[in-house]
């Protein structure tokens, strides 16, 4: 384990383009207009939020789309602080799950609109169960992005 | 149910950052030792179950092809069996049915990943798709530290508690791992050291975190038949569980976690199980986390759910506790991801056959070995037992 | 063999580009087989799937994010990957148990969504060596068809035969990505994209979610009264390094070897009535069936000539159109059963085969110049 020979250095880049289909075409047009849809499963009454098809659970398909609230509770959060090859989000960062209002599944996005720059500062604002609002871009491209993060409300 | 089946030999390479060989050199390593631990030959073998982590991770697509040889499997029958990071307890459960079905007597299962050859964090960020959750999950600690906090917030545990259990962890797994000739990461550490740490995604820090590892493991499953007639001290499979849940992170609770509750009691089911702490006498855990590590043993049924904390610091789950988890070092000492789940079992199968050396639990006879995998989303378990 | 399995139902989609996501595909597929099997989601005790991490469209560790789209939300569940034909003989083995009385088995792959086959194929190449000389499935194929053509004097009209046959074959086979009429002429002359393969002798990139239900002997009866008995199964894999190997000596002789046995097939071409082969390169399908044992070494030319693999001939291959036809990559494998299957229900549609099918063959390959082979004997 000691000496080590040689070895060669590579990289593999692969493109693809990826179909959103109808229910999450719907759910990033409604993005795009600032919207965040939900929608109910018709066995269970769950909502989902993002969308669905279908009931993970019940296996049959959803029924009612509903636009969720914009407001949620914060369930979890990560500050992130470390870097890797690929990273798609530039740290700090701070990963949170959300319960938006009404719906009964969290919901993954950013926490942000707080000074990142000083993690024991940020430890002190950000609190499991504070109550955060969606802050959407100027620029939407029916995107996830089309939320920049969610702030403290 | 099916025909018994039980493990006759085990193999591991020397984990750690292995650019002495190739990753062929590295899988073959592992296949000598198995061979070597049984006095069998590839000749024995009736058929061979490989698997590792996704292509991306070396960058070398459906490896059972570049590797056919290194694992003796030319002219084979072969299964390619991979779970994301239950990928090793998931080769196990394969090679247990094809021998319980009967379809085979001899099987011969490989797990492997040479993580120093590519870069694992980036890897696993491709788990994600790019619709929702890839610009979210920072990894995998991303993942484990927002689990961890629910965990904690649910139970009203004090945070220094946590902390202070989650560091024991650190402590007792590295010194745990100077007696595995095996382990990667051998390095004296104190509760100090873990909780000074460097943050990675609070509040897990780097002594709470696995390494990233090169490493392999071959293990050989057997008949009825072939355990009498090799006469081979075997390690019985007693139980065989494995659940997962869905893709969207956000759409399951995490800590009373029904892919981990449910696995284990399908498992313990099958062995007759009724009180784990008391019958088991070793678990192999997958324990890539510290914090994580606990809320393991509260979903196997080791103590209460919130409990686990307190039974930490009282020292239940060291190697002279009541129940010696990872006596190995563990995930935490060693992480070659495709092949870490197969580790678990082959510890508990050196465990269970007083084969263990340095790290031997005395007497032990009925253990558990556990892998999980995808976005906190897969388990595994296997239990392995001295007697049928 | 301890326990007998059967398949009772089987769906797929079209091989053309859809425009569903690659989540609600999977999702409606699992709803189809499970609505023609009569069960629900809580009647199936365990599922084996089938993919492949480059071809899923850039998404790792592919049973991640599929998982609740096979029906799988707290089920025990796993994964085979790169030949979908595994997941088949996975998910018999987990009956065969007795652990479980109920399986799906399903493979997912949108080619459409994918890189270039070639793209893919070549990350089975080593990085040291192969990867950089370009080895890929088709350069490879290649290889073998030189090969073959020089050793036993097979012509490239009598390859070319194939594709003309198998894409006549898939105008009946609505699912079919490719098909139509078309001359020798047509196929020798289309573009040469690596000699002496031409762009129609190789097959499409294709979408194919392919999913079957499985049960227990005893559970059978309660589901249907045409069951097809999976009645044996085998694989073998060969040398990495293409120039270790006998590339017109491979190891499909042994994976077929396992599978007879266990089926109690003595005489191939007289015990089995029809087979689905994977043949991604059209002078494959004669080299396979010379190993299946449907024709002597060295005779595919003779036998493609003869008519005899013809839909309504001796030994009817790929009535489907096989995989010239429909290349769902990791599907294919288990696509070649599912066709097996209705054949020998007579629910083939159009591409039915005129004969009585009592036995049929699935072939399933894949690696460099078929380095992995399985086999899957099916019958009534």
């Amino acid at each position: 384990m000691t000496k080590e020979f040689r070895t060669v250095k590579t990289e593999i880049r692969l493109p693809y383009e990826l179909a959103y289909g109808e229910t999450w075409t719907r759910f990033f047009d409604g993005m795009q207009e600032k919207k965040i849809y939900g929608n109910t499963c018709p066995k269970c009454n769950r909502v989902l939020v993002p969308a669905r098809a279908f009931c993970p659970r019940c296996f049959v398909d959803m029924d009612k789309w509903v636009e969720v609230s914009q407001e949620g509770t914060l369930i979890a959060w990560s500050y992130t602080n470390y870097k890797y090859y690929g990273m798609p989000t530039e740290p700090p960062f701070i990963g949170a799950l959300i319960r938006l209002d009404g719906t009964d599944v969290n919901f993954l996005h950013l926490l942000g609109g707080i000074d990142l720059s000083n993690f024991e500062e940020v430890r002190k604002i950000v609190k499991n169960g504070m109550k955060l609002k969606a802050v959407w871009s100027d620029d939407r491209k029916a995107h996830i992005m089309d939320i920049k993060y969610f702030k403290p409300v | 149910m099916g025909r018994p089946v039980a493990i006759i030999g085990v193999g591991q390479t020397y984990h750690g950052r292995r650019m002495d060989v190739s990753y062929p050199e590295l899988v073959r390593e592992a296949v000598m030792a198995v061979f070597k631990d049984t006095g069998l030959t590839p000749d024995d073998i009736d058929g061979v179950v490989s698997g590792t982590m996704p292509s991306m991770m070396e960058g070398i697509a459906l490896t059972h092809f570049y590797f056919a040889d290194a694992m003796q499997a030319v002219g084979k029958p072969i299964m390619k069996t991979e779970t994301c990071g239950s990928t090793g307890v998931s080769i196990a459960q394969t090679a247990y049915y094809w021998v319980s079905s009967g379809a085979a007597d001899l099987v011969l299962a490989v797990g492997h990943e040479k993580m120093n050859e590519g870069n694992s964090q980036a890897t696993m960020t491709t788990v994600a798709e790019p619709f929702y959750q890839r610009y979210f999950i920072s990894g995998a600690p991303g993942v484990f530290s927002m689990q961890s906090q629910m965990w904690t917030a649910r139970y009203g545990i004090p945070e220094e508690k946590t902390r202070d259990a989650a560091a024991f962890i650190s402590v007792t797994h590295h010194d745990d791992a100077f007696d595995n000739p095996y382990a990667h990461i051998k390095l004296k550490v104190s509760m100090e050291d873990v909780k000074n740490s460097r943050i990675i995604t609070y509040p897990v820090r780097l002594l709470d975190v696995c390494p990233n590892s090169d490493g392999a493991c071959a293990v050989i499953f057997a008949s009825e038949k072939m355990v009498k007639k090799l006469k081979k001290k075997p390690a019985w499979v007693r139980g065989v569980g494995y659940r997962g849940e869905e893709y969207f992170f956000g759409d399951s609770d995490k800590v009373v976690w029904e892919a981990a509750i449910q696995a284990a009691q399908q498992a313990y089911d099958q062995a007759g199980i009724r009180n784990p702490r008391k019958e088991l006498d070793v678990a192999e855990v997958y324990n890539p986390f510290t914090f994580q590590e606990m809320l393991f043993y509260e979903c196997f049924g080791f103590c209460e759910l919130g409990e686990s904390p307190d039974l930490v610091l009282k020292g239940t789950f060291t190697r002279k506790g009541e129940l010696p988890c990872d006596p190995s070092g563990g995930t935490l000492c060693t992480n070659p991801i495709g092949a870490t789940g197969l580790i678990r079992v082959a510890e508990a199968a050196l465990q269970v056959t007083g084969k263990a050396g340095a790290h031997q639990i005395p007497g032990a006879k009925l253990a558990l070995a556990h892998a999980m995998g995808g976005v906190d989303q897969f388990n595994g378990i296997m239990i392995l037992g001295s007697e049928l | 063999m301890a326990k007998r399995v059967a398949m009772i139902a089987v769906a797929q989609n079209a091989g053309t580009e859809s425009k569903d996501n690659f989540y609600d595909q999977a999702y409606r597929v699992t709803k189809e087989v499970l609505d023609k099997a009569g069960m629900t989601r809580d009647d199936i005790q365990t599922i084996v799937s089938a993919s492949s991490d480059v071809f899923h469209g850039g998404i790792s560790c592919a049973n991640s994010y599929y998982w609740e789209t096979t029906g799988a939300f707290l089920k025990n569940a796993s994964r085979q990957d790169g030949e979908s034909l595994f997941a088949l003989f996975y998910g018999a083995m987990r009956i065969m148990t007795g652990h479980y009385d109920t399986a799906l088995v399903i493979s997912l792959c949108k080619g459409s969504e994918n890189p270039p086959l070639d793209t893919c194929t070549l990350m089975y190449s080593d990085p040291f060596y192969f990867r950089n000389v370009g080895l890929t499935e088709t350069l490879a194929a290649a290889l073998q068809m030189r090969l073959y053509m020089e050793k036993y004097r097979i012509s490239e009209e009598q390859c070319a035969k194939v594709a003309v046959k198998n894409l006549r074959n898939a105008l009946g086979n609505p699912y079919a990505h490719k098909k139509g009429r078309f001359t020798v002429e047509d196929v020798i002359n289309s573009e040469r994209i690596a000699d002496p393969l031409t762009e129609m002798q190789c097959a499409p990139k294709s979408e194919g979610m392919v999913a079957t239900i499985l049960v227990s002997e005893e559970k059978a009866k309660k589901y249907t009264n045409k069951p097809v008995w999976i009645k044996g199964f085998g694989s073998s894999i060969d040398s990495y390094g293409i120039g270790d190997r006998e590339l017109l000596n491979g190891q499909l002789r042994q994976a077929a070897k396992r599978a007879y046995k266990m089926a109690g097939i003595k005489n191939p071409l007289e015990d089995i009535d029809m087979a689905e082969v994977t043949e991604p390169y059209a002078f494959q399908e004669l080299l396979w069936c010379e190993d299946l044992g449907f024709c002597r070494k060295g005779q595919g030319g003779k036998m493609i000539d003869s008519g005899m693999t013809e839909k309504n001939g001796e030994m009817p291959v790929n009535p489907s159109g096989g995989v010239l036809a429909n290349n769902p990559y990791v599907s294919r494998g288990l696509q070649r059963a599912v066709e097996a299957f209705l054949q020998i229900r007579g629910e083939a549609g159009e591409r039915q085969v005129e004969k009585k099918v009592k036995t049929a063959l699935a072939h399933g390959v894949h690696g460099f110049a078929g380095q992995c082979h399985a086999v899957a004997i099916l019958g009534r």
